[in-house]
Formats: structure tokens, C-alpha cells, sequence
């Protein structure tokens, strides 16, 4: 009994904490990779080559050269702060991940459930506003402790933005958890299964708001001043190098991974098939079985495409090719494929689509659209994404009262 | 475009239709729309010390010194003409008398590639025909350790340095 709870309690938690903090940096480094990569194709360039095939070590490179690289301390800065800077940044960022359910049903594991995800607390939405408001601190400790014009100033751009975006942001997501009546994620991708509609669709105009504040509290582009290269080097961590430049760099793209997993789960239903409601389409559950050879057929067709110059036809049949086989393994279930097909790694499945998807329109906003000026940004998030995230709840609000008054009478 | 001549006519500011071309994002979908297109546009880029552009023959690199394509002598007669014209000042010459009394050689040859603009107009005085004896060869990887290495002598400038062999 005694070793029952531990195991319950304390080995499982533990197993999945070590699990995701270990697989995030290696997600992030070929993330990089990838984001490189669709930039340079954007730009009819041929991106990393040089590290393995096709480029595909660069990140393991890039690791190795920033762990061995000279961690340079500027002499007039404050080296407490400094050395504090990246670690307070990049603990909210991991500890948002907490709450993130990748998939929805638990499996077993030696005889024990294990849940899909860290934990599952009723004000998980509070909770992730919260933690990414911490996330703040850092930046602004590390403008502040690095005693350099550049670094101060990206770092007062950089708040400015994050606590001004905010404000939508939290607006956008109160639609969301007054349609689903709970602040946990798994309440409201369950409550998504029962109304049988993704809440992108009733909160068409809460997700633009939500996406676009995403994109600025990531200080990404278009909305990337704090690190605007031309006139601020590098922003808040101009002045950083070696691993504390990588736990700034790792927090960044972990935001940006969860700002993707909020997305998915608050209006695109999480882990739930496309168009749960439509019976007929049941065999969409353990669609991946097509879509990742597809989708893998079709990545490794767009390299070659690039290479020889013949542009999108590769592309196409690596993805036809990709189908093909995944359709063939699935019919012929080679391997005892079947047992591949529980619910939560068809919902795993599911779920890391949608956010790759999602952080694929981060790097495509990155390689199409120009940096706005700080006065537009401002202008942006309070003239026009506050009062629409503030009209969409009063309109969300009184079309509950109304359609709730119209359920009671009849 | 030819001979076909299009009016600019200024944006209209007002009306319904540019109204919702402003609130459906119509042109950050055209954007969208561009760079999505162009990730399929085969790759314009070299890998370059792999593979190297096509240069021009025009192309004016290092300046060097030719042999006789033939006979395999010295073209130049050291007529100090280049030297005169170079607008850098920046080739030096010393010549000798030949030992038979006609004409005279070089005895050493050099030009400062640290002050050479790469103009060419040594090249179009030389009398040496057919060919000239001093040209703007194919050769740019210029990179150095030191300042030494960019005074090229006589030596270097008749036979060229290897450009290194980019290795897998």
C-alpha cells in the first residue's frame, strides 16, 4: 500500500516532469531547425546543409556550440541579477507546461494509469496567465542587470508590449471558459466534445484576438521590437552569451509552444478529431496513421524539391507516396499497428498537429510581414484588440442569457 | 511589359468595398499567400565553396602576370607602363637591362593588393600582343592572416595561388 501511493504519487509525477522537461529542448532545437529551414525556402535559399543530412544534426551543433561557448559576464553589470535573468525567465515558461493535457485518454503503464498530462487543476487558465505574467520579470531583470543602453531598452519595450497585450489576451480567453463554465483545459476540451463544434467557431472573433496577443506577449514578428536587430542589437540580451543566451532563447520558443498548446486546446479542441459531432468520420481518430507518413513523405519531397530546383511536384508525391504506405500499414496492420491506435496516442497525435500547424503560422508571419513601430503596436493592442476582446465577451455573455432564457422556457 | 502603358489611378481612401478589404485582412492574406508560394520556387543560392557562380568573363579579379601560352617566357618587357597608369600607385616595378643588350626583364614584380581598387587600367596599355601581359584573372578569395600576404611578388602573380579545396 505504502509503495502503491509512492509510485502513484511521487515516481509518476516525477517521471512526467523529467519526461517533458527533457524532450522540450531537443522539440525547440528542431523547431529551430525547422523554423531555418521554411524561412530559407521563403526565401528561394537552400537554409543549413552543411551539419548531416540535409542539415538535420545543425541543432545538436548549435547545442554543443552554445554549451561550450565563453559565458561573458559584463564588468559594470550587476552579476547577481544577471545570472538570475535567464533562470527567472525560463521557469514560468517550463512551469506553464504543467498544466498543458496533450492527449486525453490515460494509458497504462506496469499496471499503472498514467495521465497524459502533468496535472489538471480547476483554474488552470488563472494559473497560465499568471505564470506567463512572471515571465516578465526576467526580461526586464536582464535589460536591467546587463548595465547596457540596448539591453534596457529592449527590455522596457519588451514589458510594455507583454503587460499591454495581456489585457486582450485575458479577454479573449474569458469567452472561451464562459462557453466551456470551467478554467481547467480538460474541462473545456471535454465541454468542446458536448457541444460537438470547436470553440473556434462560436469564438471566431476571441481567437484573432487571442492569436494576435499570442503573437506579441512571444515577441515574435510582426510584433518583435524588444529584439528589433536595427536598432537595438539584440534587445534585452545583447549582453548574453553562452548557456544563459540559450535559457533565453529556450524560453522563448517554450512560449511559444505553450501560447500554440493554449490555441489548440481553448479553440481548436485539443486532442478532439476534426469535427467530433460527425459520426461518420470515426476513422479520422487514428487518422495519423495516414497523416504522419504524409506529412513526413511530404517534408522529406519539399527538401528534395528544393535541392534539385523542381520545386512543388516532389513534394506532392512524397506526400502521396507517405499515404500511401501509412494507408497500406494501417489495412494490412503490420506490427500489431492496432495497439498503436489507442485513444491517447491518436489524441497525442491530433494534438501536436494542430500545434505544429500553429507554430508553423509563427514562422510563415516571421517570413511575410515587417515589424510594426512601437506607437502602432501600442495603438494596435489598445485601440483595436482591447475593445473587440471586450465586445466579444459582453456578446459571448448575453448570447448565453438569451439562449439559456430561450432553453428555460421551452 | 512592351509597349502596353498602364494608368496608375490613386488609392481610393473611403468607400464600402475598401472598408472590408481593411477589416477581412485582405492584404496580409495576399502576403501570406506570396511567401506560401514561394517555399516551392526552386532554390536561387550556391553552396559556395562547393559549388562556385559562373563568372562573367569580364569579371575583374586579382591581377596577374601571363606567360607566353606558347614558349613558356616572361610576356611582360617591364615598360613600366602599368605602373605609370595605376591610379593606386600601387604596382611597383624593377627592371634590368637584358645581358644581350636588347630590351630589358623584370627583376621583381609587385603589386599591393591592399591599395588595388581593381580597375583594370593596367591591363589596357600593355603592348605585349597578342596577349597582354598583365590581366585581371578569375581569382577573389582574397582573405589573409597577414599584411605580408597582400603584396603579391612576382612569383604569385605569374603562377596564382590554389584556392583551397572545400572538403566534405
Amino acid at each position: 500500500m505504502g509503495q502503491d501511493t509512492l509510485i502513484r504519487n511521487v515516481l509518476i509525477p516525477t517521471a512526467q516532469i523529467l519526461a517533458v522537461v527533457l524532450i522540450l529542448p531537443l522539440l525547440i532545437a528542431y523547431l529551430q531547425l525547422v523554423e531555418r529551414k521554411v524561412l530559407g525556402f521563403m526565401q528561394a535559399r537552400l537554409a543549413p546543409r552543411r551539419v548531416g543530412w540535409h542539415g538535420l544534426l545543425q541543432p545538436i551543433a548549435d547545442a554543443v556550440k552554445l554549451l561550450i561557448k565563453e559565458d561573458v559576464i559584463p564588468e559594470k553589470s550587476d552579476r547577481f541579477l544577471f545570472t538570475l535573468a535567464p533562470i527567472a525567465t525560463v521557469i514560468p515558461a517550463l512551469a506553464a507546461l504543467a498544466v498543458i493535457p496533450f492527449a486525453g485518454a490515460p494509458f497504462t503503464v506496469f499496471g499503472y494509469e498514467v495521465k497524459p498530462f502533468i496535472t489538471d487543476v480547476n483554474v488552470a487558465l488563472l494559473y497560465l496567465l499568471a505564470i506567463s505574467s512572471l515571465g516578465i520579470y526576467g526580461i526586464i531583470l536582464g535589460g536591467w542587470a546587463s548595465n547596457s543602453k540596448y539591453s534596457l531598452l529592449g527590455a522596457l519595450r519588451s514589458s510594455a508590449q507583454m503587460i499591454s497585450y495581456e489585457v486582450p489576451l485575458g479577454f479573449a480567453i474569458i469567452g472561451v471558459m464562459m462557453l466551456a463554465g470551467s478554467a481547467s483545459m480538460v474541462d473545456i476540451v471535454e465541454a468542446q466534445r458536448k457541444a460537438g463544434v470547436w470553440y473556434v467557431v462560436p469564438q471566431l472573433v476571441g481567437f484573432f484576438c487571442y492569436f494576435i496577443a499570442a503573437i506579441a506577449e512571444t515577441n515574435r514578428v510582426p510584433f518583435d521590437l524588444p529584439e528589433a536587430e536595427a536598432e537595438l542589437v539584440a534587445g534585452f540580451h545583447t549582453e548574453y552569451s553562452g548557456m544563459k543566451f540559450a535559457f533565453f532563447f529556450l524560453a522563448e520558443y517554450t512560449n511559444m509552444i505553450v501560447v500554440s498548446c493554449i490555441a489548440t486546446i481553448l479553440f481548436f479542441g485539443g486532442w478532439l478529431r476534426p469535427l467530433p459531432n460527425v459520426e461518420s468520420l470515426w476513422w479520422l481518430q487514428n487518422g495519423w496513421l495516414i497523416l504522419l507518413p504524409l506529412t513526413l513523405g511530404g517534408f522529406a519531397g519539399w527538401l528534395f524539391g528544393q535541392r534539385t530546383g523542381r520545386g512543388l511536384p516532389p513534394m506532392i508525391a512524397g506526400g502521396g507516396i507517405g499515404a500511401a504506405a501509412g494507408a497500406i500499414l494501417a489495412m494490412s496492420d503490420l506490427g500489431g499497428l492496432a495497439s498503436l491506435s489507442l485513444p491517447a496516442v491518436s489524441g497525442a497525435f491530433w494534438f501536436f498537429f494542430k500545434v505544429s500547424l500553429f507554430l508553423f503560422m509563427y514562422i510563415w508571419f516571421r517570413g511575410t510581414y515587417p515589424r510594426y513601430r512601437y506607437d502602432q503596436l501600442m495603438a494596435l493592442g489598445w485601440k483595436w484588440l482591447i475593445p473587440l476582446s471586450v465586445a466579444n465577451v459582453i456578446v459571448t455573455g448575453l448570447a448565453i442569457v438569451v439562449k439559456g432564457a430561450v432553453q428555460g422556457r421551452g | 511589359m512592351g509597349a502596353t502603358t498602364r494608368t496608375v489611378e490613386a488609392p481610393r481612401t473611403t468607400g464600402a468595398r475598401e472598408i472590408l478589404k481593411t477589416f477581412l485582412l485582405l492584404e496580409l492574406w495576399v502576403g501570406l499567400w506570396v511567401t506560401l508560394k514561394n517555399q516551392f520556387r526552386p532554390h536561387i543560392t550556391v553552396e559556395y565553396p562547393k559549388e562556385r557562380v559562373e563568372l562573367s568573363p569580364r569579371f575583374r579579379g586579382i591581377p596577374r602576370l601571363r606567360f607566353h601560352p606558347e614558349s613558356g617566357e616572361e610576356l611582360c618587357i617591364a615598360c613600366h607602363l602599368c605602373e605609370t597608369v595605376c591610379p593606386d600607385d600601387c604596382i611597383h616595378i624593377v627592371s634590368e637591362k637584358k645581358p644581350d643588350g636588347k630590351g630589358k626583364r623584370l627583376v621583381s614584380f609587385e603589386i599591393n593588393l591592399e591599395r588595388c581598387c581593381f580597375c583594370g587600367l593596367c591591363v589596357d596599355p600593355c603592348p605585349t600582343k597578342p596577349l597582354t601581359a598583365i590581366y585581371m584573372s578569375h581569382d577573389y578569395e582574397m582573405a589573409d592572416f597577414k599584411r605580408d600576404a597582400f603584396v603579391a611578388p612576382l612569383k604569385v602573380l605569374l603562377n596564382g595561388v590554389d584556392p583551397k579545396d572545400y572538403k566534405e
